[in-house]
This record gives C-alpha cells, structure tokens and sequence, in this order.
C-alpha cells in the first residue's frame, strides 16, 4: 500500500502558516486532505477533514534522549489511518514553538506509522520582516529552518531588497540546502511546495540533479531533498557513549563560521565533497561513532556516496541519531563518481568532519 | 484441509474491530465507513444488522456496562451505546471537536468511562457525569478491574487508578517510564499490565507494587487477553503466540511458552476459549488458527491471503465458545463453528 504524504508545516505565529494552509486547502487540485492542526478552530478551515492534536513529545522509552517523538501525532495518524482512501494527504500544522526534530523522528520511530505515512517535505513559513528579530529572541525560529526543506519566506513586499538579500544570506548561514521560495501571502505554486518528496531516496537525484556538482556550480536556491522510507532501529544500539562528549564541544565552534549580521547561529550548513571512492566500513563506522556521540546536535544530513566496489550511488540520510540508507541508480558511464555528504547541526565541527569523512576513503 | 469457515460474510469496507457483549450472544464489528454490524452469536444462520454508529469511524469498540449492549466511540466526539435486539445507537456523549480514543464499561454495570485525548470523563449507572478529569497525558487504554471498582488509565510514564466509591477523582499512580497504551487486569484484579510504544509489556502486582517486563516483540502488542481460568495472559505482536504463565506464583522467571508456527508473519489478534485451553489467533496476512495450550500442533481454520489488506482486526468467541468470528481488514468476517472446524480437522 502507497504511504500516504505527510506534509509539516512549521513557523512563528503570525509568520503565514494558516495562511499557507488555507491557500493548499482551497486550490483546485481536487485532493483531498486532513489536517492536523494544535489549536482546534481557531480560525476556519473548509472542506477539510480537520482533527486538534495537543502536542505532546516523549521519550522513547530505549535509554537514547534525542529519540523523542510526538505522541499525538501517532495518536492521531493511527486514527486516520483506519479511514485510509478518504484523503490523498495528510497537513501537520505545528505551534510557532514546536521543535521539528520529534515531529520528523515519529515517521521513523513508530513501526505503524512509517509503514503507512511518509514526510513530504518539512516546510517553514517564515515571516521575511520579523524574521531577524525572532533568530535573536528564540531558539526556535532557528531550529525550524534548519529542519526545512522547503523555506517559504513570506509578506517580502514588507522588506526592501537589501534587506531581504541579508535575511536569504542568514537563512543559508542556518540551512544552506533547503529550497527558498519567495511569497507575498504565501502565495508560491503548490508544486513547489507539495508532492516533493523531499525524504524519498528515490527523488533525490529527480528533485536534486546537481547534488554531486561541485559547490561552485550549485545555483543559490537549490533544492534540498532528502530520502529514505523505513525505520532504522540504529538509534537503540547506538547511543551508548551519547551525551558525554556533547559539552566538551561548547564555546570553540563560533571561530569555524563567519559572523552573520542579522543572527550569531549556533546552528550551521557543511557540504563535505569527495572524489575518492569510499570504504563502506570505514563510512559506516564513522557515521555510528558521529550519531552516537553528536546525535543530539546533528539536526538533518543526507549524503550520496561513491562507494569503492559499488555500482550504484548509496544514498544516506538521517534526522539526529535515526539514519536511513539505500541504493539508488548505477553510476552512468564516463560521470564523474563523487561523494558528497550535508550536515545541518548545532555546533558543528567543521574541522573534525572533514578530517573523518577523508578517512573514510578506501 | 475442508474449509473450517462456516459462513463468510464480504463488505465493501474495511472491518476495524470486533466485541462481543457480556452475554456473549452478539458480535458487533465496528467497519470503516461508520457502520456497525450486529451477528447473533447464538444463530449461525442469521444475517447481521446493520445500523450507523459514527459520522467517522469508531476508534475504540467493546462490551458495555449492560450484560446486552456494546459501548462505541469514535471520531465524530461520540460515545455511543449499541443495543443489539432493537439494532439501536444511542448517543450518550458529545464532546464537541474531539476524538474520544478509548471507551469502557463496568462489569457490575454501574460505571462507563471514555477519554478524550487527556480529558477522563465517567459516567454513573444513570447516564450522568461522576467526573471529569484531565490526566497527565493522553490516555492509551482504561479499562474497569473485573469487579468495577477501579478504572486503570494508562499514559504516558504509567497508569493512574481511579476508585469508583471515592469522593474524589484524585488516582493512585504506578509508574514506569514510557508510552503505555492498552491496560489488562489480571481476572483476579491483582495485577496489571500494559502494552508499551517499545514492543514490550510492563505489569504491576498490586499488592506490593513488584513489576513485570515482558520484552523481545516484534512489534507493539496490541491484542492481549488471560486464557480461562486465567492461566496464561495470551499476546499478539510476534510471529507466534505468546503465552506467559500467570498460574503458580506469576510470570516472574518463566520463559512464555509460543504456540504456532514461525513463518515470517506476526499475530495481530489473539481469543483464549472462554473455557477451554484453546487459543484462537489471527495474523497480519488473514491466517487464522486454534492453538492448544497443550502444546499440540495448530489447526488452520483460515488460511493465509496475499493480499496486502489482509490483517486479522477482530477475533471473538461467543458465551459457550462454540462459536468464533474473525474479521479482516479487507472487509470480510468468517464464522467459525465447532462442527465446522470438526468436519475440517476429520476430513483431512
């Protein structure tokens, strides 16, 4: 049975998101959806089948502390699931204060839910003029970039050009890899925003032809789309060490990133490319020991690798300590074969990631 | 092997669930388009009633406080008591907005409960409101320990316990980190368990609050009942039937025992024989089969379908367990009767 699409839609009160909403609700696309939404009526919601979910995270009960997921969520999805054929899609609508990271990690933590639903794309609305003063007073608002793969910046007749071009710049500084899309009343077409597949391993070369271009030739706003359909069960053996070196890695990071003007980010973007095939091993030793010890802090990464033996691109991805991988199409002949791995996280080292994904070559 | 199905009924809907009343004469199934269908448990050729429970579908089917009846809620707010003879639905509460999860009534007929997210709401025997409470965290399961006296809500990091002769709704708490969703009482009332988010079960001895780890599922437990006498509390959520011994000093130390084959399918279903040492299983491809406590091989009385909708939602037996009705999620309910199962196993 198809999975049916789960879209997210996270943003800061007021920055757009009911009207993002309503927009996809009432368009002709002949869908239909359900929609989850945290404050039940408060404003109206037509032709939707519309369902209130107070948010309430938990710990999975496995000894790891980032394995939180959304309780209701799992609540609710399982109901809607028993009506399975009355809807094409499913909306989560999250609180301006919700943490993305729980919300994403439900689709791979719940058996139930990932063998019937599947995130879409995580989609941020963010509100272009008081943007820079919600990444000075919140953490939130960062947070929520960094997990997006789809940034709809929105009301930008609200700012001039040159402060617009500085809000992108600390858009990218956070989250270099998600596709920016800019709207007046969220008005941006619902291709761009729905139907991508954004954590399908199959879309990701579809959606993301020039993932393995070198950065140079990256266009500004391209996409980024992450894949995987399953659930790993790494994140119960893996976790032993965490924690322990987490606080060791405070106060040293900011030096490894320029000082953006609008936001000093405590979460960052790094691109790692390499032209060495890799080792399987070695890659997937270094990754464990990465989740294990940094699982808390990586917030996404998704990778295609270059594996040394292998005929076809491997493609990883992963939200905190839950990774999920696969095979993708055979390297063509004559292309170049090259690695290239994304992180975004909170106090990223950049320094100790270059030099462990150079020693995972073969 | 002759077909062991007595009689199969095909809807267009998928079946939900299944429950059978305290009398054990009627079998309702809870379909997903609303509908409810009502077999009489007592008449092999009868054809079911059919009657609308929900603008919605039922979350949560199960006998009622009246030995007759059948109690629904669902996700249209409604609770809804289902009498069998007239075919009826009755709307006993609308809690505007919100999905009511989980549903129960009082074995001494004079209590029912439904929950609502985190909102606990009991009812006395007259229909009205004894309390509403808000609990820590949604509600995964309640039901009433087998006098009526108490109410056990599992949630998050444990179970609250409400005395129904209490003055207030304050509950006593067992507590164990985690999420716990269905609840089970042993029939003696001593204990209980929980099945958890984490593919395994957590119990409590009442008495002097020992506890209970049940673990190595292959999937949440979501079926789970004590054989007669209460023997074995019977499970779902693995690939055979899991049976820990609650006879003779309880589970602690013992290996369950696990009836059935291992071929790569899970049980979604479990229905101990009312008085036999019998164990009636359905798994997630439509396989249906009675498994002697004995440890004798199993007998297939339905056999596995490829189709991919296929799980067995609902297995019950009537009062003298000479009847059993298993449901599928792709819409079909079989009737099992002992002569048909006989004819079959003879037969083959």
């Amino acid at each position: 049975m198809a999975q049916i699409p789960v879209t997210v839609l996270t943003g800061y009160l007021g920055a757009g998101k009911t009207t993002l909403l309503n927009r996809i609700l009432s368009e002709p696309h002949g869908k239909k959806y359900a929609v989850i939404v945290n404050e039940y009526g408060e404003e109206g919601i037509d032709g939707a089948l519309v369902v209130g979910a107070d948010e309430e995270v938990f710990e999975m009960n496995n000894g790891c502390i980032c394995c939180t997921v959304r309780g209701d969520l799992i609540r609710v999805i399982s109901g809607l699931m028993k009506r399975a054929g009355s809807f094409d899609g499913i909306l989560v609508e999250t609180t301006g204060l919700a943490d993305p990271g729980p919300v994403a990690q439900t689709f791979f933590a719940d058996e139930d839910i990932a063998a019937k639903a599947k995130i879409d794309s995580i989609v941020a609305v963010v509100d272009a003029k008081h943007l820079p003063l919600r990444l000075k007073d919140s953490k939130e608002a960062e947070e929520q970039i960094a997990f997006a793969d789809i940034i709809l910046l929105n009301k930008t007749d609200l700012v001039g050009a040159d402060e617009l071009a500085d809000i992108e710049r600390a858009i990218r500084k956070i989250n270099s890899f998600a596709k920016i899309v800019r709207t007046v009343k969220c008005a941006a077409p619902l291709d761009e925003i729905l139907g991508r597949g954004s954590f399908d391993i199959n879309e990701i070369l579809k959606h993301e032809p020039d993932f393995l271009k070198p950065e140079t030739e990256h266009s500004h706003d391209h996409h980024h789309h992450e894949h995987g359909d399953h659930c790993s069960h790494d994140c119960g053996h893996d976790h032993h060490h965490h924690g322990h070196k987490h606080d060791h890695e405070h106060g040293h990071e900011h030096g490894h990133h320029h000082r953006n003007e609008i936001h000093d980010s405590e979460i960052s973007s790094l691109s790692l490319v390499g032209d060495q095939p890799l080792d399987m091993a070695k890659f997937e030793s270094w990754m464990s020991d990465l989740r294990a010890n940094k699982g808390q802090d990586l917030l996404r990464y998704k990778g295609i690798l270059n594996i040394a033996g292998q005929d076809r691109r491997v493609a990883i991805q992963g939200v905190h300590m839950m990774m999920d991988g696969g095979n993708l199409t055979p390297w063509q002949a004559g292309e170049a074969r090259r690695s290239r791995l994304v992180f975004i996280g909170r106090h990223l080292d950049e320094q100790a990631l270059r030099d462990g994904f150079a020693r995972c070559a073969a | 092997m002759t077909n062991a199905i007595h009689r199969r009924w095909t809807f267009d809907t998928p079946v939900l669930s299944l429950a059978v009343n305290r009398n054990g004469d009627w079998v309702a199934a809870a379909m997903a388009d609303g509908s409810a269908r009502l077999f009489d448990a007592q008449d092999a050729a009868a054809e079911p009633k059919a009657l609308h429970l929900h603008d919605g579908i039922s979350l949560c089917l199960r006998p009622d406080a009246d030995v007759h009846a059948f109690l629904s809620s669902g996700d249209d707010s409604k609770t809804v008591i289902i009498d069998p003879v007239p075919g009826t639905a009755t709307v006993i509460a609308d809690r505007k907005n919100a999905w009511i999860d989980h549903v129960a009534g009082a074995v001494d007929g004079k209590h029912r409960a439904f929950s609502a997210g985190k909102k606990l709401t009991v009812l006395d025997d007259a229909g009205q409101e004894k309390f509403t409470t808000t609990l820590p965290s949604s509600a995964g399961g309640l039901v009433f320990s087998p006098n009526g006296k108490r109410l056990a809500v599992s949630h998050y990091n444990g179970v609250s316990l409400y005395w129904m002769n209490a003055k207030d709704a304050t509950p006593a708490k067992l507590e164990w980190k985690g999420s716990h969703l269905d609840v089970i009482w042993t029939p003696d009332g001593k204990a209980l368990l929980t099945s958890l988010q984490e593919n395994a079960l957590h119990g409590w001895q009442l008495s002097d609050n020992k506890e209970m780890r049940m673990q190595g599922y292959a999937a949440k437990v979501r079926s789970m009942a004590f054989s007669a006498r209460g023997k074995y509390l019977v499970t779902s959520g693995a690939e055979q039937i899991i049976c820990w011994p609650f006879s003779g000093g309880g589970p602690w130390g013992k290996p369950p025992l696990t009836l059935g084959g291992t071929d790569n399918r899970l049980v979604t279903q479990v229905a101990p024989h009312p008085k036999d040492d019998m164990i009636a299983a359905g798994y997630n491809d439509g396989m249906v089969v009675l498994a002697p406590l004995d440890g004798r091989m199993e007998i297939m009385i339905a056999p596995p379908v490829s189709a991919a909708n296929a799980p067995v939602t609902g297995l019950v037996w009537n009062r003298d367990g000479d009847a059993l009705y298993a449901a599928t999620e792709s819409g079909t309910v079989m009737l099992f009767t002992i002569e048909s199962v006989r004819k079959a196993v003879v037969q083959s």
